[in-house]
């Protein structure tokens, strides 16, 4: 059974609502006038596109290989818990969207978009408007819902096998916020030098989508906001709160963050505790694996197994079973090590 | 250990488990108290103070740790009290208390094997204090030779009610010439129980799988063996054992193929000793079967698990 993720933050940002508060770039690259399998991975290439979902995977590679794809999903689900930035680059900047849409579509010959998006009655009315030839698929609301193994699962019926990837069931799954970055560059000449985030504070209730500048210090985004951010009380999360890291003050904003968010040190703090073997972590994995004997057996070195690479493989560390572990065992870091032993 | 994510923690956390399940059980201790003794309820703290009491001095000791707070053996050993008869005197709960605490629940944290404390203190006492654990009540009647009162109930074909049977009072001739009440204290209000399990279950603090794996085998079984499956689930320590017994985490498989397997096991040893044979608290022996199944169960749901992802990465 999946556990829903319970933010108890007072509101989330309003995905309607999405501020530019820096000056918007000028063009700086003359577009592309023909679309097609072999000019399109290049020009990704050349505005920098790698994957801002999160992963960080370069775009132009992940075009090539979808090549022959016959659908393309826009993933909107938006992972992270607390988080609502895809939404708001859905709701805002539609254009921008629905281009790259069509061209990353173009590109690969696929001839169905679908729109993966949260299952809000709400939204997907409000989308309907925006994306009318766009076929809109809606998922759970529980994290990691997003996920694109599970975005296949639901898509094709089954759980696609361990390391498979979608363009081999003919399907290329892309970010909202890549295909916007993808439409900005067609449309107006602007490479990847942008990057839309959430940025909260939950415990001063402070809560903004914006789009800022790559490389922008953190620093500056909690000035300019006013956070009152002490390094003694609070951490800095890039990226999220399941899998997100801790940022330091003079980091930059990266293209594939998500969010920025100010984190009392004291929620976000894990003081380990002996197992109780509740079976929490198992009930609560996404893939039905069995994350503490999988740890156990990354500490204990028992990692030749079948059985164990088979588990370890399918498993992308998505921290539910972190999260949910009564006594804060630090199950995804163990999980992580255990990715190496590969 | 330095923060990473995830930086949210879901659910309830370990520490405040036992103190959940321990309030859970003073519900069913209360209503005893109500009544049938008065006192009970504050043995059954004393008990959990000395469970915790043993903890702490097992702590300080071994692992040079000061721990004032050990809920894990206080519930533990509220349980014990509470699954025995009321009539169990101090002595032979000391020393059950002592040795599921020191011999059996503190040396084992950390194994995959571990044996449900309650039920450990319970098979020390059946075996070093065999009648003071079948001392149901005070009869007035000049012999009764019976494990259970169940078994009473059974042998005589005594008709309970079914109110008598859900909420536990039971009237009438037969508290007058036997003074009994059906079973242990903590066993005497089935429906309270069910209640308190679900609510348990919602909580988090217990996994459902086995105890309603459990509870339908053990019926299925008994309604095989030509026996009364209501009966026999609403009398004795069945639902008593499902809520607060069979669901304990620490002892159970943590897959959830594994849970539901142990539940059967569980289900069906309990349904079959108390057919088949003589002995007395078949609970006992069902649920250390299946805690020693637990750990081939976790390993091999493991394995399973991991072969079937194999097969399937390797299907065209």
């Amino acid at each position: 059974m999946l556990r829903r993720v319970k933010i108890d933050w007072a509101d989330l940002p309003d995905p309607r609502n999405l501020e530019a508060p820096y000056p918007p770039p000028e063009r700086l690259h003359p577009g592309l006038n023909e679309i097609n399998a072999e000019t399109f991975p290049a020009f990704l290439d050349e505005i920098g596109l790698v994957g801002m979902g999160g992963s960080g995977f370069p775009t132009a590679a992940k075009i090539s290989a979808a090549l022959g794809a016959h659908t393309l999903v826009v993933n909107g689900v938006e992972c992270e818990p607390g988080v609502t930035i895809d939404q708001a680059v859905l709701l805002n900047q539609a254009l921008w969207v629905a281009a790259g849409a069509h061209a990353s579509a173009k590109a690969v010959g696929a001839t169905h978009i679908i729109l993966a998006v949260k299952n809000d009655p709400d939204l997907v009315s409000e989308l309907r408007g925006l994306y009318p030839d766009f076929e809109i698929a809606t998922f759970s609301e529980k994290y990691p819902a997003g996920a694109e193994k599970l975005i296949l699962k639901k898509l094709t019926g089954k759980t696609p096998p361990p390391g498979a990837r979608p363009h081999q069931f003919g399907y290329l799954v892309q970010n909202v916020v890549s295909l916007r970055a993808i439409g900005r560059a067609l449309v107006d000449g602007v490479p990847v030098i942008e990057r839309p985030l959430t940025l909260a504070m939950p415990s001063t209730g402070f809560y903004k989508n914006i789009i800022v500048p790559v490389g922008v210090p953190i620093r500056e985004l909690v000035e300019r906001h006013e956070l009152p951010y002490d390094p003694a009380v609070h951490i800095l999360s890039n990226s999220g709160l399941m899998m997100g890291r801790e940022a330091a003050l003079d980091d930059p904003v990266e293209k594939t963050t998500l969010s920025i968010l100010v984190l009392r040190r004291d929620t976000a703090w894990r003081d380990e505790r002996p197992c109780v073997r509740c079976g929490a972590c198992d009930a609560a994995c996404p893939l039905g694996l069995n994350p503490f004997t999988l740890a156990e057996r990354v500490r204990k070195g028992k990692t030749n197994s079948a059985a164990f690479k088979g588990q370890m493989t399918e498993c992308f560390l998505c921290g539910v079973c972190s999260a949910v572990c009564p006594s804060d065992i630090p199950l995804v870091q163990t999980l992580e090590k255990g990715k190496q032993c590969l | 250990m330095s923060i990473a994510s995830p930086f949210i923690k879901i659910g309830s956390r370990s520490s405040a488990m036992a103190a959940w399940a321990l309030l859970a059980l003073l519900v069913p201790a209360a209503l005893y108290s109500a009544l049938y003794d008065a006192s009970f309820i504050w043995r059954l703290i004393g008990y959990a103070l000395l469970g915790m009491s043993a903890e702490t001095i097992y702590t300080l000791i071994f692992k040079r740790k000061r721990r004032l707070v050990c809920m894990g053996s206080g519930f533990s050993a509220a349980l014990l009290a509470a699954s025995v008869p009321n009539s169990m005197p101090f002595l032979p709960m000391l020393f059950a208390i002592l040795f599921m605490v020191w011999v059996v629940k503190l040396p084992m944290v950390g194994l995959p094997l571990r044996f449900n404390t309650a039920m450990i203190g319970r098979l020390f006492l059946m075996l070093v204090y065999p009648a003071a654990v079948v001392n149901w009540g005070t009869p007035t009647a000049d012999v009764i030779s019976t494990a259970t009162p169940q078994e009473l109930y059974h042998s005589e074909g005594f008709q309970l009610e079914w109110g008598e049977l859900l909420f536990g009072k039971i009237d009438g001739v037969w508290e007058g010439l036997f003074l009994l009440v059906p079973g242990s204290p903590g066993e005497t209000f089935p429906v309270v129980l069910l209640l308190l399990g679900g609510l348990l279950c919602w909580k988090g603090i217990t996994a459902w799988r086995t105890p309603v794996a459990f509870l339908l085998t053990f019926c299925a079984t008994t309604w095989l063996c030509g026996d009364s499956p209501l009966f026999n689930l609403f009398s004795a320590a069945t639902i008593f054992s499902a809520v607060f017994i069979v669901s304990d985490p620490v002892s159970s498989p943590m897959s959830k193929g594994g849970q539901i397997a142990c539940g059967v096991i569980i289900g069906v040893g309990n349904a079959l000793i108390r057919h088949f044979t003589y002995y007395t608290e078949a609970i006992v022996y069902a649920v250390l079967l299946g805690n020693l199944c637990a750990p081939a169960l976790d390993r091999l749901a493991f394995e399973l698990r991991g072969r079937r992802l194999n097969r399937r990465s390797r299907a065209p």
